[in-house]
């Protein structure tokens, strides 16, 4: 048995560790150990603060999912207090929320995840003009036709294609030779290069994929613009309590949003449209293909038995989510827990998430037994988030010191995660799981009457199955399956985004140009003592923020976030969560080089600023 | 040590032509707010000085700052990390990880010790040793100053890094401080705002890659190109405030018509960021001009300067100063109404002491 | 009858206030309240309620710039008033903590004040007055260093910017000096109120001539004060 430690894990967001026990005789991992390492007690940050200010604070827990915790915020004061938003202020939210996860996950595709399947290094090796080709041919063969609203067509033809031209992946390739030669390898320096696992792909994958690398670090910056214009800024846009702060007019010159600034935000959505359907797609169906091919299908980990999520994107201003408005009309009902899905979505079993589990105090839960908290003595195990407390209890690691680790101590506390639970059961979040969920709510006729975002979904997992050659109850459940579902993901965000859109022009159209409910704005119309939730299909998965407001006050906030569910420390009880779990199902070739581990931690897209908060 | 390229020399490898890389010098010369003289200048630095080595390290951070500083179009990021500078260590972009990457950041800062410039992005934490932040099982604070140490400049990216940030806001649990007390007196650049503006924070850096030296910057650290003016003497709303014509509530008649957001808690007037000037992907928006007040986000302190939309803080049912003070006004002017007329009342009876006295 | 026991006492007269401590006591004593009001309306500004840029006198830049002619009145007057202080000894009578008495004395007046003693002995300046003026100096210094600090803040890279922009990084943040601003005006109010009150219940009520020594420089007191030898 060999003890593997890996921390940091880079080409995520924040602190993470990893320890694993690999029997280096077949390259199973028997024991994992995930841990964040850093926390900065946000929750209590908030603490007494005016909760119309909640967003702002508490957005910062993370800038590469940035919005995600605003939106979340708002969405749970706005319970709280009772105030329903205009109907355009929902639609800009949405926007900004599907914007959100299609710059997300092609940034995390290209730039954080593709250099476990890629390698520069491979690249050098590979014939431009063969390259080319290849281009060419991965275009035709991936490109998927989709059946999507797109009602205003305001593009005349798809502007962004990837080059297919010998002298462009010529000039890339010499561009790489030269930083290789240059000797100073700067953020490819020290990578396992030589690990088997590049050797997968032909050089010529490789060279495209470095290409689309640096053309998507330009191109990601455009595809945010919406944020810029309604929220003035990315990372962090700007929010408020009751709608948006970016008034339209079509009669003031000086209006945050008119029809010119409205061009913007259309341009910016057919770009990330085109960006995924002609780049993130293709690449990604084209380098998952030999993977399944080479039969690798491992790290489907705790995705085989529990995944869970809230469903997103409210149709209508609606009011309430604890008391049911925000399930009555979501575009995508994946609001649910599918269980056993790795024996067949025939065994599978569905249970939804309603507003009353939101409320139950047993349903959803949060326990401390491995984490570096601790809860009142008289307090149960396992808390609801409304009666959620934070309360620090560094224990130091099982070898080291407190400042200087060696091992961390399974057996005690090891992170600053809390755990969640549904029903005292850990769960996997994420693309993965919305789309296993929507997947077997059909296949069990759960889904009545179908929305054009949920047949789209299906459409997707029927494509890619067909392409991969292998059935979606085998690819969905994996490492490959988690990477490529990011990237369904990210297609249906840029249609719903291009919805969302039409749907505001015509609301526009029709002479509302309101994006501000006020009605309860200043705190004299608040109930003394009152409590929200706030959810968000973030990119990285469920999101759910709780809020307990008393005299005008933020009393108690609370936070459970995608990234706590999966690479949350084990419960006793409970078991593993979902890092550990992938962790535990993945095979390593070479314990001392452990790249399938890292590349397993990162089809989860970790995001530790977000997990600890 | 072995010779390290200039930024012409990186362009002449990259197959650019003289007159690319002049372009390029001239863009940059506007984006850093240079007069058109100083373009020979910038020439020459670019000719000459060698390419610099960057290490950027995160302490308590929401990586807010990274996907600020990717997101700059003049220069593009791609053009910064691949050409301009040698990134030799950061969390987010770096290929490696764990023990071989720890390992070459200690090659790194040892290879090119007194001449590497350090980015920092995050704060530190300081309470309990720093337990509270660790990363290849180590304090971040062990890391600032193993990197500060033989650090030709250092950098601090954001609010966080500059003074704390978000989580130093009260009761800051971790007891974190900005970087510049931990790193043995080196002058820190501090490039605040949360985050700051993408083109600022690669401006910082081509400024160095450049000119190989820091920035003149005012006496916090700040470099007075982006940090120079508050955001409410550089605001296109500003004519509105002049002429008190403000937005009273989101949304409302004078929000469509783009006016002053002051009464909403605009914090622009004490804010000092480029957001009037630059803007927000070079010149789109910024917060005040998709209708947000400012918060304030490049400022030491702003976390505990709340409500944000308002320009005093309020206590409770008291309410703000100006009814405090209102209220104490009036109950002293009753107490003084109070007082004279006791005063009268013993003053009466001490005279009518006075005057017995006179009888006897 | 009080007035008639009052002009039975034989007075004397003290020549006190110079004219520069006369003159720009009422000119600093206007510009305060100018500066109360303007600054109040700075903080919430009265709603225009007009579409377009009309000419009104709650034009931002007009309070504005009242506001600060006011302040540079204010600090003028105040260099003045120093003036006096360095050529007349009676514009000096500021408080002598570093004398036993003075602490003895200031309880005396204290407990006249508070009702509890008929009688405090005779002052040209009474301890405790001395110890308000005082204050309300250091109050005054404060709203210049911040007002400046504010003020000068559009090119903080100018001399006077230099000058004045320590303040802010002193109390923490521009933003802190705005607020220590702004509660240091209502404090000034709050003395204002009662400063107006205890000259008036002087004037008339200790006979201690307090108003009209503003305007003539002189004190007609009925007995010898125990601070006379402060002004030889
Ligand atoms: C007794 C003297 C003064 C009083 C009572 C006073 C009062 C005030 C008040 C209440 C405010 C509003 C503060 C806020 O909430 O932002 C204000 C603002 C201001 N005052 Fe004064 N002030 C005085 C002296 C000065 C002086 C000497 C200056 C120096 C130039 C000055 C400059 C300013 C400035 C620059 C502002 C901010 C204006 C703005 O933000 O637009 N003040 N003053
Ligand atoms: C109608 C109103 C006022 C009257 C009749 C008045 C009268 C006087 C008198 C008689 C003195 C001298 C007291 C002594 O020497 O013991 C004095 C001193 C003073 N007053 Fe007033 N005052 C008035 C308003 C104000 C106001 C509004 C302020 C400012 C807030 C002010 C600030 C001062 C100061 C600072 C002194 C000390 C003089 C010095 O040492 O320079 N006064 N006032
Ligand atoms: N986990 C997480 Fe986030 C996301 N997506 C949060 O809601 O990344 Ni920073
Ligand atoms: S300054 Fe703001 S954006 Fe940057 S790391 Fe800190 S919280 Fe994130
Ligand atoms: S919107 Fe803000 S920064 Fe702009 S003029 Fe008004 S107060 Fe100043
Ligand atoms: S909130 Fe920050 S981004 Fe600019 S407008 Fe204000 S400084
Ligand atoms: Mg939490």
């Amino acid at each position: 048995m060999q003890h593997v430690v890996v921390d940091p894990i880079t080409r995520i967001e924040g602190h993470l560790r990893v320890e694993v026990t690999v029997d280096e005789t077949n390259g199973t991992v028997t024991d994992a150990i995930s841990s964040g390492t850093a926390w900065r007690g946000l929750e209590l940050v908030l603490k007494d603060r005016d909760p119309r200010d909640a967003w702002a604070y508490i957005q910062r827990i993370c800038g590469v999912c940035t919005t995600a915790h605003a939106l979340a915020s708002v969405r749970a004061v706005e319970d709280a207090l009772g105030i329903g938003i205009p109907l355009n202020a929902n639609y800009i939210r949405n926007i900004m929320a599907a914007t959100l996860t299609v710059q997300d996950h092609l940034v995390h595709f290209y730039h954080l995840h593709a250099l476990d399947w890629v390698s520069p290094v491979e690249a050098l090796a590979a014939d431009p003009a063969k390259t080319a080709e290849l281009q060419v041919a991965i275009l035709n063969a991936y490109r998927v036709d989709l059946k999507v609203p797109n009602e205003v067509v305001t593009e005349a033809y798809p502007h962004d294609f990837p080059a297919a031209t010998p002298q462009y992946f010529a000039g890339i390739k010499a561009k790489v030779q030269a930083i290789v030669a240059s000797g100073q390898l700067g953020i490819f320096a020290a990578q396992w290069w030589d690990h088997p696992d590049y050797k997968l792909l032909p050089p010529e994958v490789h060279l495209m994929a470095v290409a689309h690398y640096l053309e998507m670090l330009d191109k990601q910056r455009e595809i945010i613009t919406p944020h810029v214009v309604f929220g003035g800024k990315n990372p962090h846009p700007h929010y408020v309590v009751g709608g948006m702060p970016c008034s339209i007019s079509l009669t003031d010159g000086n209006a945050p949003i008119n029809t010119a600034r409205l061009a913007i935000v259309d341009r910016a959505i057919n770009m990330a449209r085109d960006l995924v359907n002609n780049y993130y797609l293709p690449d990604l169906v084209a380098i998952g293909a030999i993977y399944a091919k080479a039969g690798r299908v491992d790290g489907g980990g705790l995705s085989k038995t529990r995944v869970l999520a809230f469903g997103d994107y409210p149709l209508t201003g609606y009011k309430g989510t604890s008391s049911g408005g925000y399930f009555e009309n979501l575009l995508v009902r994946s609001n649910g827990v599918v269980e056993n899905f790795g024996a067949g979505v025939q065994k599978a079993v569905f249970t939804p998430v309603t507003a009353e589990d939101l409320k139950a105090p047993e349903i959803i839960t949060e326990g401390v037994e491995h984490a570096w908290y601790e809860y009142p003595d008289n307090a149960a195990k396992d808390l609801h988030p409304w009666k959620g407390v934070t309360k620090d209890k560094y224990t130091g690691p099982k070898t080291g010191t407190p400042t200087m680790w060696e091992t961390l101590n399974e057996g005690g506390k090891y992170s600053w995660l809390k755990t969640p639970k549904w029903k005292g059961k850990l769960c996997e979040v994420g693309p993965l799981a919305h789309y296993i969920v929507i997947y077997t709510k059909a296949a069990k006729g759960l889904l009545p009457e179908p929305t054009w975002a949920e047949q789209m979904m299906l459409k997707q997992i029927e494509v890619v199955s067909t392409v991969l050659g292998v059935s979606a109850e085998i690819w969905l459940p994996t490492m490959l399956g988690r990477t490529a579902c990011r990237c369904l993901d990210a297609q249906l965000a840029a249609e719903v985004n291009k919805f969302f859109f039409d749907k505001l022009i015509a609301n526009i159209k029709m002479g509302d140009t309101s994006v501000m409910n006020n009605e309860k704005w200043l705190p004299d119309t608040w109930s003394p003592d009152c409590m929200g939730v706030g959810l968000y299909e973030a990119p990285r998965g469920g999101l759910s923020h709780w809020v307990h407001i008393k005299d005008g006050k933020i009393y108690n906030y609370q936070c459970i976030v995608p990234t706590t569910w999966n690479a949350c420390p084990r419960d006793d009880k409970a078991g593993h969560g979902a890092y550990e779990l992938a962790m535990m199902t993945t095979h390593v070739a070479i314990p001392d080089k452990p790249l399938e581990i890292a590349k397993v931690i990162r089809s989860f897209d970790p995001c530790m600023a977000c997990a600890t908060h | 040590m072995e010779k390290r390229e200039s930024l012409w020399e990186a362009y002449l490898r990259r197959g650019f032509s003289r007159r690319n890389f002049l372009k390029g010098c001239v863009a940059l010369t506007s984006l850093m707010g240079f007069s058109t003289d100083m373009f020979s200048k910038v020439v020459e630095a670019a000719e000459t000085k060698p390419l610099p080595v960057v290490i950027w390290i995160h302490g308590h951070e929401c990586t807010g700052c990274d996907e600020s500083f990717i997101r700059s179009g003049a220069p593009l990021a791609s053009d910064v990390v691949l050409s301009s500078i040698a990134l030799e260590y950061d969390h987010l972009l770096s290929a490696a990880c764990g023990a071989p990457f720890e390992a070459h950041l200690d090659e790194t800062i040892a290879k090119y010790n007194g001449q590497y410039i350090l980015a920092v992005e995050g704060a530190i934490a300081t309470k309990d040793s720093g337990v509270y932040c660790m990363s290849g099982g180590h304090t971040f604070t062990h890391l600032l100053e193993k990197a500060a140490k033989g650090a030709a400049a250092i950098i601090a990216y954001g609010s966080c890094s500059a003074y704390g940030g978000i989580q130093a806001a009260k009761p800051n649990p971790t007891g974190s401080a900005g970087i510049e007390r931990f790193v043995g007196g080196k002058p820190v650049v501090k490039v605040p705002g949360c985050p700051p503006i993408p083109e600022v924070m690669t401006g910082v850096v081509m400024h160095v890659a450049l000119f190989g030296t820091i920035p003149p910057c005012d006496s916090d650290g700040r470099p007075k190109q982006f940090y120079g003016n508050r955001i409410h003497d550089t605001c296109y709303r500003r004519p509105f405030f002049d002429a008190g014509m403000f937005a009273e509530n989101f949304d409302d008649a004078g929000a469509k018509a783009g006016w002053c957001l002051y009464k909403l808690g605009c914090r622009g007037p004490e804010t000092y960021n480029s957001c009037g000037n630059l803007r927000w992907w070079q010149g789109m928006s910024y917060p005040i001009q998709s209708g947000a007040p400012c918060i304030g986000c490049s400022n030491s302190n702003f976390w505990d300067e709340d409500p944000f939309t308002d320009r005093l803080p309020k206590y409770g049912k008291l309410g703000d100063v100006d009814k405090i003070g209102a209220a104490l006004g009036v109950l002293t002017a009753a107490g003084v109404a109070g007082h004279a007329v006791a005063s009268i009342v013993q003053r009466n009876q001490r005279e009518n002491l006075i005057d017995e006295d006179h009888h006897e | 009858m009080a007035i008639k026991s009052v002009k039975e006492v034989k007075r004397k007269e003290f020549y006190l206030f110079s004219p520069f401590l006369r003159i720009f006591h009422w000119i600093m004593a206007s510009q305060i309240v100018v500066l109360f009001v303007t600054g109040l309306l700075i903080t919430k500004p009265m709603n225009v309620g007009a579409t377009e840029p009309v000419f009104t006198n709650t034009s931002m830049d007009l309070v504005r710039d009242i506001h600060f002619m006011a302040a540079f009145i204010l600090c003028a007057s105040l260099i003045l008033r120093i003036y006096g202080f360095i050529i007349n000894k009676g514009d000096r009578l500021f408080p002598r903590f570093w004398e036993g008495h003075f602490y003895e004395e200031t309880v005396d007046v204290a407990l006249h004040y508070m009702l509890l003693r008929g009688h405090h002995a005779s002052f040209l300046r009474n301890p405790l007055a001395r110890g308000s003026y005082a204050m309300l100096y250091v109050l005054l210094a404060i709203e210049i260093f911040t007002g400046f600090a504010m003020y000068l803040m559009v090119n903080p890279s100018s001399t006077f910017g230099k000058l004045f922009g320590w303040v802010n990084t002193l109390v923490g943040s521009e933003m802190m000096s705005h607020y220590i601003h702004h509660y240091v005006a209502w404090f000034i109010i709050l003395f204002a109120i009662g400063h107006f009150y205890m000259v008036v219940r002087a004037e008339f009520m200790e006979g201690e001539s307090e108003i009209s020594s503003m305007f003539s420089g002189k004190k007609i007191l009925a007995h010898n004060p125990k601070d006379a030898n402060e002004l030889d």
